[in-house]
This record gives structure tokens, sequence and C-alpha cells, in this order.
């Protein structure tokens, strides 16, 4: 009570303060209304001396110049987006296939010492012209050619993958025998043909069984990489000209498949291997030594594709993500049990392959115990693990198909058509980065795009030349490779991030505050200067 | 299936394949989960989140190809009655913090830039691999997001937000660099069909909660906790998922899903969005909802019989190549030791290394110290013209 009713008398006098002035005020006013009264135009200031009025136009350009010759370029420098210019057309080629025709000529020498040479040479070519009768994809032909006889000393050995300086995809041995028969060598890709004396095509006949029977069989060895790499093109942006002959679409399920179950190509895969029990035992397994023993010598053989780390764990009471003692082929995908297990695949920057062994006697419905989760491993359940060697050899089979290496021929051969594969895969994915970086450029203009970028471009594009003249080896592949990391490093340049969008309305509330303030003394200044001289004008005149 | 007896065919079939895409099937699941607000009133978008997750996590999508962002502690906050623990029900049953949760981005990482870097991948070399999406061609993403927004914006922490246009290029961008096969885009916010509504990349179908100028209501609140504890529209559609979607061999589909939302209920207008879909609308009312919140492969078992015959081979065959790679390495090191070329490529490689170490080499240094000095230059320039001609 006490505190209001002293309240109300300190606001009175402020009241009453604040209403003197305005009286006061109202008065003075009151002097220039007569005064207007007394005389009838309004008095003029007193002429401004010129001198003044060049000052102050002076002092008006000079703003305008600090305004233009400084603020200006400060902003425009600062808010401009660096775009570092790219060769976009060429890239725009190289993703549409444009550029690069990827073509795979692959040499199978034959190598005929017990044949005379015009015979050879004949044999030649009537196995060429059955070949090339054959064929119907240009991007994936067979070339024959003779091998010097030199070789043959080294080739008998079964050591020569790569004779000469070219490399040879296949290699074709003549040799008598009692009776017809063609054997693919196991351990290297040498091609074995038992030819009976009466064989030997005459030099006026223009086809011959035994050139058939040889055209046949490198057919059949190469149906598959042919399918592979069709599928691959066809897949791609390539002009669809290029694509070849249509697939059988069992075959393109087939290849469809393929590419599902593979994993990305990468230099170096990791690989874990994991054993899982639902109990306190076992708790140890000699997995080293099983790997040494039979995981060990087909990672070498792979070491001109890629390179493999390994890892190892044991887990004890796992439980499985699907319960029961016949698991369902549907429920399969749900047996890993991705909750509680650690498979979590953040162990260096290479692309994990999981394969797990769990310690149980379920079997999947038809008996199957194993399987493989496309792009990710595979699993096997066994009671025992005393003995890893079944299990081993299943991890290496899944191992393979994870790789994408086709399923048919001898290991060599695979291995060779796993690398052409591989690297017409990667030439496409290069390329393709390109289209994309170039299509993104073009279509985020507000995104930034450094130099470290152009020059991934200009790498990328270099090693795609380099890859795309020598497909088919494994000089292509490593150019291939180099050309896919530059293309993916330059795509996810870091600093690339096309970020906030700004609206217009955005831009002038951002503005607004700067120029409202600035440009309104600016502007007006000049304007006003502007209507003094016109009117200075039009008095003088 | 072997390959090989096709090829026998003979092949005739023509002009089957090159025009008619491969319908591919996806093989990995990613979730992208974010919730965007921050501060203890907003309690419930991190309950969203987490429900979700527990959600994908119990149909099979594993730890590491779930991306949490979660820009608060709700369980660590003091005002929490129930320390250490997050529930999105007032009967509390199911503790949604439990004791196997992994964060990826936390508090004030949870940024715009963040979430863009996310989802194009646009990261350094420092960042970990469970920080990152690594999808391919063949990852079916759910990208789930909550907050507070506004027509075509969504909030970040109260500090700045992400516009539907910036959306719709980040997944652009994915899509130009293959990285998705199919996106299941969801969002709970007012307004948040607006989000949804400048994409234009294909392969995507996106729901959101409300119309534009609707808001999204929250669904209760638990009285001891203090504050509203879940959304409507992320209640229901995680009652449909906890009671139709029991298990991973589920085939209820999203059609099932969309069909479940009761307006009356949710108290706004949910949205989807299908032209995006190859097959609109009804394709992609087909898909199950197993592709987008499961992680459903198709496994091939390996058949019995003959099989290991064949595995023993290659093992031999792996040995002997192994072999006599040996004997050939070996003379080609004979060879390459008279003379040695090529070691260009491998000497640049290591060279770079050892500029990564520095963290950030800024090479414009120079441009800008040029640009700081000019300014100050300018600025003094000013003034002393200034002063002298005041002096005058």
């Amino acid at each position: 009570m006490s505190a209001s009713a002293h309240a109300t008398p300190m606001v009175r006098p402020r009241v009453e303060s604040a209403s003197v002035p305005n009286e006061v005020q109202s008065t003075t006013d009151d002097a220039p209304v007569n005064a207007v009264n007394a005389t009838p135009k309004k008095k003029e200031p007193p002429p401004e001396k010129p001198e003044h009025i060049r000052l102050r136009i002076l002092v008006i350009s000079s703003w305008w110049a600090i305004i233009m010759f400084l603020g200006l370029p400060v902003w425009w420098y600062t808010t401009t987006i660096y775009r570092a210019s790219l060769p976009l057309d060429e890239m725009r080629d190289w993703a549409d296939g444009r550029v690069c025709r990827p073509v795979f000529p692959l040499r199978i020498s034959i190598e005929a010492d017990s044949l005379q040479d015009h015979e050879s040479q004949h044999l030649l070519r009537t196995t060429q012209h059955a070949l090339d009768d054959l064929n119907d994809f240009s991007a994936h032909h067979l070339r024959l050619q003779l091998s010097p006889p030199t070789n043959a000393s080294v080739s008998a050995n079964g050591i020569s993958v790569e004779g000469g300086d070219e490399e040879v995809a296949l290699k074709i041995r003549l040799l008598p025998g009692t009776e017809t028969k063609i054997d693919l060598q196991a351990y290297s890709p040498i091609l074995d043909v038992y030819y009976t004396p009466n064989q030997i095509p005459s030099s006026s006949s223009s086809s011959s069984s035994l050139a058939t029977s040889i055209a046949n069989k490198l057919r059949e060895l190469f149906a598959e990489e042919q399918a592979m790499i069709a599928y691959l093109l066809s897949t791609s942006s390539a002009p669809p000209e290029r694509s070849p002959k249509a697939l059988a679409p069992e075959v393109t399920d087939s290849l469809a498949k393929w590419t599902t179950r593979s994993m990305k190509y990468s230099r170096t895969y990791h690989l874990t291997f994991s054993l899982f029990t639902p109990t306190a035992v076992p708790s140890s397994w000699d997995i080293e030594a099983a790997l040494e023993e039979h995981m060990k010598p087909l990672l070498d053989s792979f070491s001109s594709i890629s390179n493999f780390t390994i890892d190892t764990q044991v887990q004890l009471y796992a439980t499985p993500g699907v319960s029961g003692s016949v698991l369902k082929k549907a429920d399969l995908s749900g047996f890993i049990n991705a909750a509680e297990w650690p498979l979590s695949p953040s162990i260096g920057g290479a692309p994990t392959v999981n394969f797990i062994v769990y310690v149980g006697d379920m079997e999947v419905e038809g008996g199957g115990k194993s399987w493989l989760i496309p792009q990710w491993g595979g699993v096997v359940i066994q009671s025992d693990i005393t003995d890893l060697r079944p299990a081993m050899l299943i991890f290496s089979n899944q191992l393979m198909s994870l790789l994408g290496a086709p399923e048919t021929g001898s290991l060599p051969l695979r291995l060779l058509t796993l690398i052409r594969v591989r690297s017409a895969g990667l030439l496409l994915k290069a390329s393709g980065t390109m289209g994309s970086l170039a299509r993104l450029s073009d279509a985020l203009r507000s995104i930034s795009i450094p130099k470290s970028v152009a020059d991934g471009v200009y790498t990328t594009i270099e090693h795609l030349n380099q890859a795309c003249e020598g497909l088919g080896g494994k000089e292509g592949l490593e150019n291939a490779r180099i050309a896919e990391e530059a293309a993916e490093k330059a795509f996810f340049e870091k600093s690339m991030v096309g970020q906030v969008y700004f609206p217009d309305e955005h831009k002038i509330a951002v503005y607004m505050p700067l120029l409202g303030p600035v440009g309104v003394p600016l502007v007006m200044g000049v304007l006003k200067e502007f209507k003094a001289w016109r009117k200075r004008r039009m008095g003088g005149v | 299936m072997k390959l090989s007896s096709f090829l026998q065919l003979p092949i005739v079939l023509a002009s089957l394949l090159a025009s008619s895409p491969v319908v591919a099937e996806h093989t990995s699941n990613w979730a992208v989960l974010v919730s965007t607000s921050r501060f203890w009133f907003n309690y419930r978008h991190l309950a969203n989140v987490l429900s979700l997750y527990r959600t994908v996590k119990r149909l099979g999508i594993p730890d590491s190809q779930i991306i949490l962002m979660l820009p608060d502690d709700m369980a660590c906050n003091p005002r929490n009655a129930f320390p250490g623990t997050v529930y999105s029900n007032a009967d509390r049953a199911v503790d949604l913090y439990g004791d196997n949760i992994e964060v990826d981005y936390r508090g004030y990482e949870v940024t715009v830039e963040n979430f863009i870097r996310l989802l194009t991948d646009r990261v350094g070399e420092e960042m970990p691999r469970s920080k990152r999406l690594l999808t391919d061609d063949r990852s079916n993403i759910l990208v789930y997001m909550t907050g507070h927004g506004g027509n075509e914006f969504l909030k970040f922490q109260d500090a700045e937000e992400i516009s539907a246009f910036d959306l719709a290029d980040a997944f652009e961008q994915m899509w130009e660099k293959k990285r998705y096969h199919e996106i299941l885009f969801m969002i709970d916010t007012c307004q948040a069909n607006t989000m949804y509504s400048k994409f234009y990349s294909p392969n995507i179908i996106a729901t959101g909660s409300s119309e534009i100028d609707q808001s999204s209501y929250s669904h209760h609140a638990d009285n001891d906790v203090g504050v509203a504890v879940i959304d409507r529209y992320t209640y229901y559609n995680l009652d449909f998922l906890e009671t139709q979607v029991r298990e991973p061999s589920s085939k209820q589909t999203l059609s099932d899903l969309f069909n479940s939302y009761d307006e009356s209920k949710i108290h706004s207008h949910p949205g989807v969005r299908w032209d995006l879909f190859p097959g609109g609308e009804q394709a992609g009312r087909e898909r199950l909802v197993m592709d987008f919140f499961g992680n459903v492969q198709n496994v091939e078992v390996d058949s019995v019989g003959n099989a290991t015959e064949f595995e023993e081979d290659l093992l031999a065959l792996g040995r002997k190549i192994a072999e006599i790679k040996e004997r050939a390495d070996a003379q080609e090191k004979d060879l390459k030791n008279v003379s040695s070329p090529e070691p260009a490529l491998t000497s640049s490689h290591s060279r770079r290394k050892i500029r990564a170490a520095k963290v950030q080499a800024d090479d414009k240094s120079w441009g800008k110290t040029a640009v700081g000095v000019w300014a100050l230059a300018g600025c003094s320039m000013v003034w002393w013209f200034g002063s002298h001609m005041e002096s005058k």
C-alpha cells in the first residue's frame, strides 16, 4: 500500500516536467509562423560559395569511389564461389562411351612344334575363320597367333604365363597323339590339343574338323567371360549399337545374380573369420593353421588383383537370430544376429568379407549347412570344429564367388578373366563418375569446385586413356584402378558441399541492414546534388 | 544354377536386354535416423528417433548400418526423473536407451552441414567408417527425420535450418553417384509434406506427417517425466510396426502401413509421394515394409552333394598356382634387378601421405592476407583523407 502511495506522487512531477517543454516549444513555434505571415516568401539561405559546392561534390564522389573501387571488389571477391574449370565435354564423352570403345583382343598363341610351318599357318587361318564365324560380339574377340618356337622349352614347364611382350590369354599346345583329345591344364592357362596325324588339314581344304573343334572349345572356354563383359557394357550407358547381341534371359538372370553377389572391387579386402558358439565350448580353434594351409594359397594367387588382410575372433554364448533345428531359407538372412554379434566392419578402410562358423547341428531345409550372403560373406554350420578343412574349402569357394570370379574354367583362366572383367568394370565406373561430376557441376551452380577436383579429373582421364589402350592385361587393371580412385576422390571432394540453398528473401534479409543505412545517404546525396546542379543551371541560363 | 549350361543354348532371343532395365534386388539396408531438436521440452523428438532405432534394429539392420543423430542427451538431462533412460510411452515399459545403443552423431555434431556431408559422403579421411553412409547402388535407405519445421524447412538445433531444396539436391547427388537403390523418406514435423515436395531424384518414396499450414501434434505426455514423450504420427507408425511386423519374415507392404494411418487419430493429414518411384503408386504400394525397415537378403544356400570335390580341386589348384607364381616372381625379380623401373608412382604416393599429416593446408593464405592488408590500408587512407580535408 505504502509503495503505491509513494509511487503516484513520483509519477506526477515527471508528467508535469514532460509537458513543460511542449509548452515552451509551442510558444517558440509561434514566432516563425508570425514571421511567415510577415514576409510573403520563404527566406532563402545565403548562396553557397562555389568552393563549398565543389567540396561537397568531392566528398560524395570520394565515398562513391570507395564503394565502387574498394567495397564492390571486396564484396565480389569474398562472395564468389571458386569453380575450377573442368573439361566437361570430355567428361561427358567418357561417360557416354564415345571416347573409349572397350575392346578385349585376347591373344591366344598356338604352339605347334610338331607341325610344318605351312601346316600350322594353315591351321591357324582355318581356326581363326571358324572362330570369327562363331563370334558375334566385336568387343571381345580371340586372336590366334603362332608362338615363336624359342618359348617352347619354357612353356613346357608351365611357367610362362606371360610369354613375350604381349600378354597371352591362353596357350594352345598341339601334340601328336593317338586320338583327338582337348585338355585344359589345371595349373596354368594352357590348352593341350592331341591330334591324330590324319587330322592335319591339307592346304587345299578350307575347313577341318581339328580347327572346328579347337574353335568350339575356345568359344566354350570364353563364353562366360564374353557374357560378363557384354552384360557390363549393356548395363552401362554406352551407346546401344555398341552393346552386343542380346543375351538370353536366363543368362541375364544369372549375370544379374553375379553382380548382386559380388563385392565392389577394392585393392584390399578385409577377411574376418569368426567362430560363434552358443555355449562356453569350444573356446578356441585352430584357425591359424587352417588359414595357412587352405586359405593362403588361394589368396596368394589373387595377389595381382587384390590384397587381403585377415583377422579372426571367437564369441561364446552367441545366440543366432533364428532358432530351431531346421532353418527355413527365408529366415536365413535373419540368422546373423546383427544386434549382438560384433561384426562391425569399421576396421581400417577396406570392405570386410565375413566368414562365420557357427557351432551347432541345425541345417537348412533341404540339407545344406552353408550359405552365402551376397556382398557380405558366408556362413557354415558345423558341429565339430576339430577339422576346419571342409569349412575352409567352402569359404574359399564362397570367396571366389564374392570376388566376382566366373564359375567355369580352370583357376588360372578364371583369374585372368577376373582381371579383364574387373578392369572393364572399373573403366566403366570411373567413366560414369566423370559423367556424374559433369552433370553435377552443371546442375548445382552454387557448389564450389576446388582445384584439386580439376586435378583429379585430369588424372582420371589420363589413366582412363591408358587403361583403354591396355585393356585386358594387368597394366589395364592398374590404370583403371588409379583412374577409378582419382575419380572417386574428385567426386567426393570434401569441400564440395552444396549446402545452404539461399532463397532470395534470405539474401535480402541479409543485405538489408547493410544496404539501408549505407545506401540511402549515398543515393540521396547524389540525388540532392544532381537536383541542386540542375537548379543552378536553369537559374544560370 | 550354372551359367555354362545356358551358354550352350542357341542364343537367339533379341532386343530384350538393351532397353529394359533388369529388376535388381537390394543387398543391404541402411537407416539414417535424425532428430534435429535440442532441449528438454523436445524430449519427444529424441524418443521418436530412439523408438524407430529400436524397431529397425529389432528387424535386423545392424548398428554399423544405422546412422543415429541425437542432438541432445535426454537420458542424462538433470531434469530427467528417470536418469539414464528414455521412454516413448507413459507406461514406461521399454527403456529406449537400454544398454546397447550406438549414437553416431551427438550434440553439436548434429548440424545441417554434417547431415549433408553424411548423405553425399563428402567427408575427410579422418571420418571413421561407422559414421559414414557407405551405401552403393544396391542399398535401400530409410531416412527418418523429426524436429521442428515449417514451410520447406526443418530446424536444426534452434540455430540453423535445412531447406527442402538442400535435401533434394543431396538426394540428387546420391542418385548421381549411385549411392542408393531405393529410399523411403519419412518425416514427422509441422508442415512435413513440404519437405519432400522439392525432391526430383528417382526411386524415392516420401511420406510426411502433415500438410502445408498444418501442425503435427504430440501424442501424450508422461506426467512423471513432465513432457510429451512421443509424436502422433510416429506413434501410429510404431504401433503398426510393433503389432503387424513382428518378425523379419513379415510380408506386410507399404500399402498396409500407409493404410493404417487414421487421420482422426493423427490429427493431421499425412501425405505420401509416389511419383518419383518407377511404376508409381502401384509398384510402390507393393514394396514390403521389410525392404526398408529390415535387412533381408536373398541368401544362396550351397548345394550339398558334389560340391566338395570341386572345392578340393580348387584348393589344390590354388596351392599349385601359388607355387608357380612364386617361381615366376623370382624370375621376374632377377630380371628387374638389372633395371628397376617404375618407382615413380609409389614415391609420389608416399610424399602425399606426409603432406596429409598436416591438419589442413590452406594454400590461399597469402591471398587472404593480402586482402586483409588492403582492407586495413584502405580504411586508414579514408581516415587520413578525411582528417586532411578537415584540417584544410
